[in-house]
């Protein structure tokens, strides 16, 4: 992301300034990939991709104005077998590599070479799968519904993919609530299994490195004192080929300090999905290096813009910032809903001194308007801003760690007292969902009310008609009704 | 008094195609053009950039969704359309009485204006040349289209259709009468009259008269067969005057921008190709094909082969995306990042292909490009629908010639 060095073999992470104290805490540093020239400056986030693409926003804006690290991408938005052809090749296998060369991940998804690519098999949050895993497999949620993904399919994939960063198959429920004792241990055994199969099969030497492709060891959901073989496994075999860790939880982060001081050498990447930026400097604050932050996209999809800052902008608020925010607290909202008619002639950027493309080339009467008008391109420059607002965000604190570890937590706290603790409701209707993931509990309604509908109850879609009817963002799916 | 100039760069010397430059108030635009519709000030999910990446300097909005969303008042307050959207360029508009007409089953048509019920609260409104003309005063298009009484051409009512041509004759002087802004905005007549050409033709006389500084003409983008369609275009053009721009509204078929160019008209508008894209279809020199098809999955060339669109130039090359067939397939229908990347192919193919029609016609090659056009449409000649051969013979070129 920031300065640009030479191409390198394997990837390195270096600490640039860490905590002196005990365990695990924030810290500053630089992750090289192999064979990339650009590196990623931590603390640091990876954009989140539905079937390889940042919801909403073609590949050229990725380049020109999304500022991410990287793109985390999930193996289960590529290989459906649709009942037709059920036999067939997933296509992306097939891909030719102009740019970057050899990399057919980044090809098939156009995804611009400054991007890093991180492949996993499941998105985040993952689709609970109501059969479970087996000792070789486990169940994906594709976009024709639920399918087995064996390890040694896995692990082909991963070598044909090459992404940048693989991260080996784990033994998840995706479930809220913690699995019990018996299947947490069976958790353990399976990704320890797994895990050394993953290296067994993809050989660091003839396969990994030579591919460009580094691995991050999945850290699992559950006790310490559960998963301390497999860790201990990690950190001795293993170490010389892990390139960083997977955290699905950060709970274990201690315990592993404690024992496996190696393995902090390690960047360590959070796949929690994180709720609030609140979440995401608690995790910073427990040695998170890399995010995925899922609620990014969805609080886009509600109509919201991030507003918020770090560090929090001094104590006295603003005269604009002085609005009531519905909650009968002096708190600060997290964000704005530019559904609310307040923006309908405003002429000021979703966040005042955003340097982003849409705060940039537009105002907030214009999202509002494409907002109330179920425009798609309100969504498009949502997600612009938003990603700007996570980006800056980083840098940031990435500015507030380089003063220090108190530097560093003063300004955590006064994050904390600034800002409200959840993000508001958006009151807008989202994008039509677009399909299968977002697949929820049996029974749930649509989405979203049917559109517009014409005087006199004709009930021919307009939009088949005749020009440009207001609720004419049809053609864009199908499956969300049926889960409906 | 108008706000544009127009200029006439060259003359195909066998059709009655031109070239032209039209200079409106937010810049020059060549002619003939195809102008893409931003139906709600948004062109299908594609921001302004992009939009002006395909070379489009002149895009619509509609009146009658931009009266309603985001309204007249907040027009006013943002500093109208071009403000709204951040689009610094055109923007052309219609008059609202079309979509009136046709999207609300209740609309009804008087001396006074077109009365329809309001799609917020049911009560009923009226549409008046002046209002309509209120409305694209605020909007602040750089062209504005006359209120006209529009009937579906095919209708048989002669009696409706003339008093149809009539009034819109009539509507026309009563928006002149309340343009508050000619100096900086221009008003375009529409020609009526269904397929009568003979009403077409008194028609066009007295538009013409009233000297507006660009002519559509109107009414045709209905059930209409396409030799009659093609006869009243031609019968229009016949009796225009050669400097002013002359548009005829909402067609967008490529053939169709193609045959009407040879037939003397330099402005064209559609909802067609940006719609097909969000039905997963690409237009290309060979035809419209449906990257849904079981057939582009693992097809890795280009949308189309050549084509010089941001999507479609490879990788390697600057401000170019690489994008593959089998990548719009694995998302049609799934993400919407699919279809604005075949909106964008699509709206530069239909820039594009007017651009080569005009260069051909520059280079007084256009009967050639005619021929080329058709050919890679249709590999046999057999198939040459006989509408557009018929037409073209009508200026000139046959199409059984090689
Ligand atoms: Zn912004
Ligand atoms: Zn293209």
């Amino acid at each position: 992301m920031s300065d640009e060095i030479h191409d390198q073999a394997v990837m390195t992470f270096e600490v640039l300034k860490a905590a002196v104290r005990d365990g695990v805490a924030a810290r500053l540093g630089k992750l090289a990939l192999a064979g990339r020239k650009t590196v990623i400056d931590t603390p640091n986030f990876f954009a989140g991709t539905s079937r390889g693409v940042v919801p909403h926003i073609t590949p050229d804006n990725v380049s020109k104005h999304l500022h991410a690290g990287g793109a985390y991408m999930a193996l289960e938005d590529f290989i459906e077998r649709p009942q037709q052809y059920y036999t067939r090749k997933p296509p992306i296998f097939d891909t030719p590599t102009p740019l970057p060369p050899g990399k057919p991940l980044h090809s098939f998804t156009a995804m611009p070479p400054s991007i890093t690519t991180v492949l996993a098999a499941r998105r985040i949050p993952a689709v609970p799968a109501p059969m479970g895993n087996s000792n070789n497999s486990i169940s994906i949620f594709t976009s024709v519904g639920f399918q087995v993904l064996t390890t040694k399919e896995y692990h082909n994939a991963v070598e044909a993919l090459k992404p940048d960063i693989a991260i080996p198959l784990a033994d998840l429920t995706n479930h809220s609530t913690a699995p019990n004792t018996k299947r947490a241990l069976r958790m353990a055994d399976r990704t320890d299994q797994w895990v050394k199969e993953f290296f067994d099969e993809l050989d660091t030497q003839d396969v990994l490195n030579p591919s460009k492709i580094s691995t991050f060891a999945p850290i699992l959901p559950i006790d310490y004192s559960i998963q301390w073989e497999y860790i201990e496994r990690l950190a001795e075999d293993l170490f010389p080929h892990l390139a960083g860790l997977a955290v699905y939880d950060l709970d274990v982060l201690p315990d592993i300090a404690d024992k496996y001081a190696n393995l902090l050498t390690l960047p360590r990447l959070s796949l929690s999905a994180p709720a609030t930026p609140h979440h995401i400097l608690r995790q910073i604050g427990l040695g998170i290096d890399l995010f995925t932050i899922p609620f990014i996209n969805t609080v886009s999809d509600s109509g919201l813009a991030l507003t918020f800052t770090f560090p929090s902008p001094s104590s006295q608020l603003e005269p604009a910032d002085a609005q009531p925010n519905g909650t009968g607290t002096s708190l600060k909202p997290l964000g704005m809903d530019l559904s609310c008619p307040s923006n309908q002639i405003s002429l000021a950027p979703l966040l005042e001194n955003c340097t982003c493309y849409a705060c940039t080339n537009h105002h907030k009467a214009y999202i509002h308007h494409l907002l109330n008008a179920r425009e798609m391109l309100g969504w498009t420059l949502l997600q612009i801003h938003n990603h700007a607002v996570i980006s800056q965000f980083f840098a940031s604190i990435r500015e507030t760690l380089s003063l220090g570890q108190e530097a560093f937590e003063a300004a955590v706290e006064k994050f904390t007292l600034t800002y409200e603790p959840d993000f508001p409701a958006g009151t807008g209707e989202k994008p039509r969902a677009r399909g299968y993931h977002y697949k929820s509990g049996a029974g749930e309604g649509k989405r979203n009310k049917p559109g517009w509908s014409k005087l006199g109850g004709d009930e021919t879609p307009a939009a088949e008609k005749e020009n440009g009817n207001p609720a004419d963002v049809a053609p864009v799916t199908v499956a969300a009704d049926v889960n409906a | 008094s108008a706000a544009l100039t127009f200029e006439l760069v060259a003359k195909c010397s066998t059709t009655r195609a031109r070239a032209s430059i039209l200079t409106l108030p937010h810049g020059p635009v060549n002619l003939p053009m195809f102008m893409p519709v931003a139906t709600q000030a948004s062109l299908k999910g594609i921001t302004p950039e992009q939009l002006e990446s395909t070379g489009c300097r002149l895009c619509l909005n509609n009146t009658y969704h931009l009266g309603l969303k985001p309204g007249q008042e907040v027009l006013d307050a943002v500093g109208g359309a071009h403000k709204l959207q951040g689009w610094n360029h055109n923007i052309l508009t219609d008059s609202g009485g079309f979509q009136m007409v046709s999207l609300l089953k209740l609309a009804n048509v008087t001396e006074e204006g077109v009365r329809f019920l309001s799609p917020h609260d049911g009560s009923p409104m009226l549409l008046t040349p002046e209002h309509s003309m209120s409305l694209q005063n605020s909007i602040g298009s750089d062209i504005m289209m006359q209120l006209d009484d529009v009937l579906v051409t095919t209708s048989p009512d002669k009696v409706r259709m003339r008093e149809a041509m009539e009034r819109s004759v009539r509507w026309l002087d009563r928006c002149i009468a309340a343009h508050k802004n000619p100096d900086r905005q221009n008003l375009f007549c529409i020609i009526q009259g269904g397929l009568d050409l003979e009403m077409r033709r008194e028609c066009t006389r007295e538009m013409v008269a009233r000297d507006t500084p660009g002519i559509a003409i109107g009414g045709l983008s209905g059930g209409e067969a396409k030799d009659d369609f093609c006869k009243v275009v031609a019968t229009c053009t016949e009796l225009l005057p050669e400097l002013k721009p002359r548009y005829v509204m909402g067609i967008g078929y490529p053939e169709d921008l193609v045959v009407s160019t040879a037939l003397g008209a330099d402005m064209f508008d559609c909802v067609w190709p940006t719609r097909t894209a969000r039905f997963g279809n690409a237009i290309t020199k060979v035809g419209v094909l449906n990257m849904k098809r079981e057939m582009y999955a693992a097809d890795f060339g280009p949308i189309e082969d050549g084509c010089g669109c941001p999507c479609c130039r490879p990788v390697d090359q600057e401000g170019a995306m690489g994008i593959t067939r089998a990548f719009v397939h694995h998302n049609a229908a799934k993400e919407t990042v699919a279809a604005h990347l075949l909106t964008i192919h699509n709206v530069w193919y239909q820039l594009n292909l007017m651009r080569e029609a005009r260069d051909a016609i520059i280079a007084d090659k256009f009967p050639a490009f005619v021929k080329e056009f058709f050919a890679g449409l249709y590999p046999d000649r057999q198939d040459y629908p006989s509408w557009a051969t018929d037409a073209l013979r009508g200026v000139g070129i046959d199409l059984r010639e090689p």
